[in-house]
Order: C-alpha cells, then structure tokens, then sequence
C-alpha cells in the first residue's frame, strides 16, 4: 500500500515536470510533435530507471562509507553520462530496433536534470532498493505523461489563432503553467 | 584528501576503460560511404525520397535500394556529389514542382457555409467536405504552406497558395498535406501527356477543345498584354497554333458561357490566331520547354496534322524524330487540300518550320514501299515506327509501281479483295488469314481466301455472337469449312519478321464483367482489315538475345510487333488496333484539332512503352465522366459586343489575288485585348462576375 501511494505521488501529487520544475528543456523542446514525445518519454523511463538504480549503488557503497557524501552531484553526473554512453553503444550493437526507436533521444537525456535530480532525491529520501525504484520508474512515468499531454496540447496549437508575440514557446510556456497550476489540484489528494 | 582523488580518479579511469571497450566490444561494422553521402544530402529530413530522413535515405542508396537521385530535395547537384561518392554514373531527374488548378478564392467561390473552425484544412474538411461549393477548391487555411519546410509556399490575399518554383523542390509533403487532393507534382515530361481528369478546374471551354489547351489562361495572357506568354501556354497542347487558328471548328466557342447570357461567345479562336500571328510577325518562334536526348531514335511515317503533331512531341521528350513524306511538302491536307485562302501557304511554312526546328528531321519525296519500308527503319536502327497516314484515305497512299500491295506487311483493306466488286486483283494469297471487322461482308472474303487456297480463316469481331449476322453463329459448320469465328475478341497487336506478318495477338472479352481478358495468339500471314484505312499503328522492333550469355546485349534480328498506345477503362469499348473511331480518341481525324490529339496521345503510348510501363488507363478522363459540376445559369455579367475580325477589301481599280490572299484578317492588339477582357476566366463553377 504504501509503496503504491509512493508511485501515486510521484507520478501525479509530486510530478518531476509540473510540481518540481525539473527537465523543462526536453519538455518545451521535443513537444511539438507526439511521436517525437512518446520516444522521448519512453527513452526518459528506460534512463531513469537504470541510471537511479547504479547511481544508488555507488551511492551506498562508495560514497557513504567512505564519508565523500559531498562528491555525490559530481560523481553522479560522470557515472549517468558514462551509462547513457555505454547503453547508446550496447544497444546499436544488440538491440538494433530498440537503437532506431530510442537511439536519437539518449544523447539528449544525458545531461539531463530530471535524470540527476531523481537520483539525488533517491540519496535525499534514504530509500531502500525497492522503494527507490518505484519512485524512478514512477517519476520516469510522470515525466512522460506530463510530455505526452502536453505535446497534445501543442499539436492543437498548429491549428489555432494565436497572437504573433505568443506564438511557439511563448504561449507553451503559459500552458506549461496553466497545466502546473492544475497538477496543484492533486496535492489536495495527498 | 587522498579519499576522494582516488575515488574520483578511479571513476573517471573505470568510465573510460568500460566505454573503451564496448566501443571495441559493440563496434558495429558500417560502410563509411554512408556517412559521407549523408553529408551530401541536404540534411532536411523532408521524407521526400521516402525514407525516414536523410540518414535512412543515406543507408538506402549506399545499399542500392534507391538511386544516386532519389533525394528531390538536393536536386541534380546531389544527385553528382553522390554518385561521385559511389563512383556510379548519375541519371538526373527532370524537375518537378508542385502546382494547383484552384484559381478562384474562398472570398469569390461561392460558399456552402462561413467556416470560422480551427484553422486547419483536415479540420475544415471534416464538416460537409469545406466550405466551398466546388468540391475540388483550395479551401484557403494554408495547410500546404505549414507543411512546406522549404519556404516554397505562401498564401494570397485571395488565400490561394501561391508556389515559388525557385524554392519548391517538389518534395511532396504540400501534396501529403492537401486534404483536398487538389495540389500535384508535375513536370514538362508529365504535362506533355497529361490528359484533363475530373480531379482538376477545368473550365467549359477548356474541356471542349479537343487538344485541351488551357483556354482561360492564355486569353488572360493576351489581356494582360503577354501574348508571347499566351503562344507559350497554347503550344504546350497545340503545336499549330496559326493553323488552329485559322481552320479551327472551334468546339470550344459553343461550350462558351457566355452564351448562357445574351451575349455572343468570346472569340477564343480569334484570340488564339492573334497570338500567334503576333509571333509570326516578330519571324522567331516561341520554342517550348524540349527534354534532353533520350537516346531513342523514332520514326514517322507521314507529314501530315497528326505526324507533325507526333514529330513534335516526340522532339520535345527527346526521341529524336525523322518525318517521312512521300508528297515533296510537308503539311498533308493542310497543304493539299485546305484552300489557301484560308490558310496561305506562308503561314502553313512558318508553323512547320517551328516545328522542325524544335529538333525535327524531315525526309520529303519518300514513299512508303518504294524508298523504305517498315522494316528496313527498323533494320537502321529505329526504336519506334509510327505510321500516322490517317487523313487521307490510306489506299490513295499506295502509288502504283511501288510494288507493294500493302502499307504493312500483310495487312490489307477488305475493299481490295472483295469478291463481289469485280476486283480485277488475284484471290488474296495467305495460307492463314485472319479477317477483322465488317462482319456482313466476312464470310464471303474467308471463302474466297479458302478457294485461294488458305488452310485456315478467323473472322475477329467485337460485337457479340448474338449480334452478328446469323450465318456467322453456325459456328460448328464453319469450323468444318475452315473458318473460325471469334466473338468479343479484338486484335491487341501484330507480329512479324522482316518483310512478312506473322501473328496476331487477340483479346477475347469475357461474358462476366470484371473477369480478365483471355489473350490468344494466332498464325496468320494476311490480315484483312475491314476499316476503310490503316490507323495509327506504331510498330517497334524485337530485339532477342543471340547467344546463351547473360550480359550479352539483345539485337534487332528482324522481328517486330506493334504496341499498344492507348488503352481505355474496362467498359468503354474501342480497344484492339482496329477498333472504330470514336470521338476524342486516336483514329479520327474529322477536324485539325481531332489529329492533334491524336498525334499527342500516341507518343503518349510511345513515350511509356520506352519508359518501360504498361500503357495505364487514364482514369476520370473530363470527356468520359458524366455529371461534371457545371452552372447553368450565370449572373452578374453585363453583355459586351464581340469584337471581329475585318474582312479586307481589295484595293479600288486592283484584282486581288484571291487564291493566296487570306479571307479574313487577325485581330489587331486593341480589339484582341477589348476582346480578352470579354472573358468570364471561368473554372470548374466559378466565374468573373465584377466585369
């Protein structure tokens, strides 16, 4: 039960994109079309899932014992872009199809904050294996449904009367807010 | 202090050695060439080639799975840089561009209803098919120009799209996007052998000329003062313009909308003769657009309407044409039989010279049977004979001591061997002969050739064996004699070697619609034709390899077959080589404009038979489709004198020449232009109202 109220919270109550303000460069950048931001929604589950699950592992048995808590943001960053790296090379050669639907978006992810900011959380919250990636996964889902709705949304824009000074990312900074705004609903949930 | 360095020194080492070797480990073995052709391409991403983006286009022509010039978007420069990346010759394609037929906005189209939707055309389409009446207007949302990822695109203030053809690289994705279907790719190639469909604006006069020519626009020409312009549009279907314009029946004038008020026609065919004598007064001609060389070599046997036609068209999509002539002109009815004084032999000159010199050899003085024969064009090389003696009677064609009974080995008119007209001519000597057509008259001719010692008859007709002479239906007695009747069948082709016919090919109609044609193939070495002349026939030769080996270029050994160059829809009837004329198809040649169509609609046939496709049927054909959207009525249209042309007078106290003096003269500029303004530039339903 408590595990599925922490999958609840973090896909919609805490929402990575809309109620944390995390990886907004993806989410104006890859929106205007929904296939681009179905692929990328699915690249950001598959990253998030396994970069949270080694980042908690040098976490618990590097950094803490060791007492180099204060590395963690560095250390991260090197083992998430070496991953993405290692992955992107891995799958060319074994998983060809899966290279071709995901390939051009794990480049991008790389550096990405939502990435780095759930595996940070993770340290943050001390939770344990399981709970920790529950929380990845159901994060990773929440970014990808707030990109998915919000590509939606953008995709209508293509056919709607807007004011020249609002056009493009303008006006899909107004609807990110408007969208945040109505995310704010489901705190009343928690 | 040491902690950390450590830490983060073996973090940064162990990231590097694990990469290191799964760039060994997962290295993926690929061709540097494509990366390299991947740079030459432009990088769009359009999906122009059909590829998903340049990369996956990039793999696919390293692979050769698509040509060095598949990507539109880079044209032929690409095209050059890929080919010299893969060190393969390079066929560059012919430009294309994207293009609509809508001229008429949503502001001046009459509407079904006010759309204020979302501004989207696929959206506006969803309710009732748009808000225009007309089902195949622009509907004006601009979807195309959204979809236009090179600029190439805008709208206008009447919200039509408007193409830049400098920056459209006929990538497509306007045409994807178009729910209306109204925009298409097309290029000179394409327009040449374009016939008008039920998909695009064409304008009542437009439909009723016979050659097609875009009436509306080239008399907007005229009356924006261009009329080179107006030549350039008429010679895109008509390549005697001073001709049509003189002898023209002008079927177009009666189709004119204005006649719907009272009011007379506009003087299209007047306007047209303006234009042209306005080049013959400037004494250059206005060439058209001419494709490059194809390599081909084609022949054309007679100089007449429908030859110069052929000739013509052939020049301009590069199958280098010879005219053969047997009379010393060129010109045929036009020049021999059509008074001049209402076409003058300076005028017929001028219009044929421009014809010769879009690339046009003329061999005058050359008589079929006497100075060549079919086969020997075949035996120099040719690709293609077209045999287009049409208007005159074909057996007038045959000159005595040519020696030669016949135009085509084997084949002869059924009015040269009847017996009951006391033909002084010897029995038609064939050991198998197959008689088409004339059904009354057939069985009297296949008894004959039986006491002329043939082994076998086949009578070949199209009506059914219910609705031919009942002495035919005794199948099973005639068969006894020797004769075989063939019902629902039509010859679909001839076949022969060197100077002698050898088979034919039959197509028999199945009783059941939809069921295929059953195709036979018959021995016969005389062919007796009951038409009352020879039609267009276009005769290509066989080429066979001689040896077993594969690489080994096939050669011409003296075999040849005729092809198909036309092929109507299922149910239309008329096809089969000797098929009877019918209106608006090849083999009439009542008037100028008739043979015109002709002589385009067979290189039409000759064109996709070198191209290496099948002859496609043209499908909702303007002629053919019933119920095309029309108005009946017209408002808002104030009547406006038709200006006409003068007839001279002869000079007081002079005799004129009469015989070489044209009877009526052209328009002048100002009444041309008084009389371009007359016109309604009507499209499918609309029209200029505001005069």
């Amino acid at each position: 039960m408590e595990l599925i109220l922490l999958a609840i919270s973090a896909i919609l109550v805490k929402n990575i994109l809309l109620a944390q303000y995390l990886g907004h460069c993806p989410f104006q950048g890859v929106s205007k079309r929904m296939e681009t931001a179905v692929g990328m929604g699915m690249a950001v589950i598959f990253t998030m899932t396994v970069a949270s699950a080694i980042t908690w592992i040098v976490s618990r048995s590097v950094l803490v014992p060791y007492g180099i808590e204060y590395l963690q943001t560095i250390a991260f960053i090197l083992v998430i872009a070496a991953l993405v790296q290692f992955v992107e090379i891995f799958m060319k050669k074994t998983l060809p199809a899966l290279y071709q639907a995901l390939g051009i978006f794990l480049p991008l992810i790389t550096t990405n904050c939502a990435i780095l900011g759930v595996a940070l959380l993770n340290v943050r919250n001390d939770y344990g294996f399981v709970k920790m990636v529950i929380f990845s996964v159901s994060s990773a889902i929440g970014f990808a449904l707030a990109l998915v709705l919000f590509a939606g949304l953008r995709e209508r824009f293509r056919t709607t009367r807007i004011p020249q000074p609002l056009q493009d990312t303008a006006i899909g900074l107004i609807t990110a807010g408007l969208m945040s705004l109505a995310f704010l609903g489901f705190l009343g949930m928690a | 202090m040491t902690i950390p360095l450590i830490f983060m020194g073996a973090l940064g080492a162990g990231a590097a050695l694990l990469l290191g070797i799964a760039s060994r480990v997962f290295y993926v073995k690929e061709d540097p060439r494509i990366s390299e052709v991947e740079a030459a391409l432009p990088g769009a991403n359009c999906g122009g080639c059909g590829y998903a983006g340049c990369r996956a286009c990039a793999e696919a022509i390293v692979s050769g799975k698509a040509p060095c010039n598949v990507c539109v978007a880079g044209g032929a420069e690409t095209a050059i840089e890929v080919g010299a990346i893969l060190g393969i010759p390079v066929e560059i394609k012919e430009p294309e561009l994207a293009w609509t037929s809508c001229t008429y906005g949503v502001g001046e189209a009459d509407p079904i209803y006010t759309y204020s939707g979302a501004q989207d055309c696929q959206a506006a389409v969803a309710l009732f098919g748009g808000s225009k009446l007309c089902p195949i207007g622009c509907i004006g949302l601009g979807s195309c120009v959204k979809a236009c990822q090179f600029d190439a695109l805008s709208m206008d203030e009447d919200r039509l799209p408007v193409f830049n053809p400098k920056k459209c690289i006929a990538c497509g994705a306007c045409v994807e996007a178009c729910p209306k279907n109204i925009i298409a790719l097309t290029s000179a190639t394409k327009r040449i052998q374009a016939e008008y469909t039920t998909d695009e604006c064409t304008a009542p006069c437009q439909r009723a000329c016979p050659t097609g020519i875009d009436i509306p626009s080239y008399i907007n020409a005229i009356r924006v003062g261009q009329p080179e312009g107006a030549l350039r549009i008429i010679k895109e279907k008509c390549p005697l313009p001073l001709v049509c314009g003189r002898i023209c029946p002008a079927p177009c004038e009666i189709e004119c909308r204005r006649n719907l008020t009272p009011d007379d026609p506009v003087a299209i065919n007047d306007l047209k003769r303006f234009a042209a004598d306005y080049e013959m007064q400037t004494g250059r001609h206005v060439n058209p657009y001419k494709a490059p060389d194809s390599g081909r070599r084609t022949a054309v046997i007679g100089g007449g309407t429908e030859g110069l036609t052929a000739a013509y068209y052939l020049a301009r999509l590069g199958h280098a044409p010879t005219l053969y002539e047997a009379k010393p002109e060129l010109g045929g009815v036009l020049r021999y039989v059509i008074s001049p004084s209402r076409l003058p032999d300076g005028v017929l000159d001028h219009e044929i010279k421009g014809i010769l010199e879009m690339g046009v050899t003329a061999r005058t003085g050359q008589v079929l049977g006497r100075d060549f024969t079919v086969h020997s064009l075949l035996a120099d090389g040719y690709d293609a004979v077209l045999l287009a003696t049409g208007g005159f009677d074909s057996r007038k064609v045959l000159r005595p001591g040519t020696g030669k009974e016949t135009l085509i080995p084997g084949v002869r008119l059924m009015i040269d061997v009847l017996p009951a007209l006391g033909n002084d001519a010897p029995a038609p000597a064939g050991r198998r002969v197959t008689i088409v057509g004339g059904v009354r008259r057939a069985l009297d001719v296949a008894r004959a050739c039986l006491a002329g010692g043939a082994e076998q008859v086949t009578i070949v007709t199209g009506h059914p064996l219910g609705r031919i002479p009942t002495e035919l239906r005794e199948t099973d007695e005639l068969e006894r004699e020797g004769i075989r009747v063939r019902p629902r069948t039509v010859i679909s082709a001839l076949w022969g070697a060197e100077e002698r016919l050898t088979s034919v090919s039959l197509e028999e109609a199945s009783e059941t619609p939809g069921v295929a044609l059953a195709v036979s193939l018959v021995d016969t070495d005389l062919l007796i034709v009951a038409a009352g002349r020879i039609p267009e026939l276009v005769i290509v030769p066989v080429r066979e390899a001689l040896g077993t080996e594969e690489d080994e270029e096939p050669v011409f050994r003296g075999k040849w077959r005729t092809i198909e160059i036309i092929r109507t829809l299922p149910g239309h009837g008329g096809e089969g080589v000797f098929s009877s004329p019918e209106p608006g198809r090849i083999s009439d040649a009542s008037a100028v404009v008739q043979a015109i169509l002709s002589g385009r609609r067979v290189v039409r046939g000759i064109h996709q038979h070198f191209s290496g496709g099948i002859i496609a049927p043209i499908r909702q054909l303007v002629v053919e489709a019933d119920g095309i959207l029309d108005v009946s009525e017209i408002e808002g249209v104030s009547a406006l004198p038709r200006q006409r042309p003068a007839v001279p007078a002869p000079e007081p106290g002079t005799e004129a020449d009469w015989t070489n003096t044209e009877e009526i003269a052209g328009l002048d500029p100002t009444s041309a232009g008084k009389e371009a303004e007359r016109c309604l530039q009507c499209g499918l339903i609309c029209y200029r109202q505001a005069m």
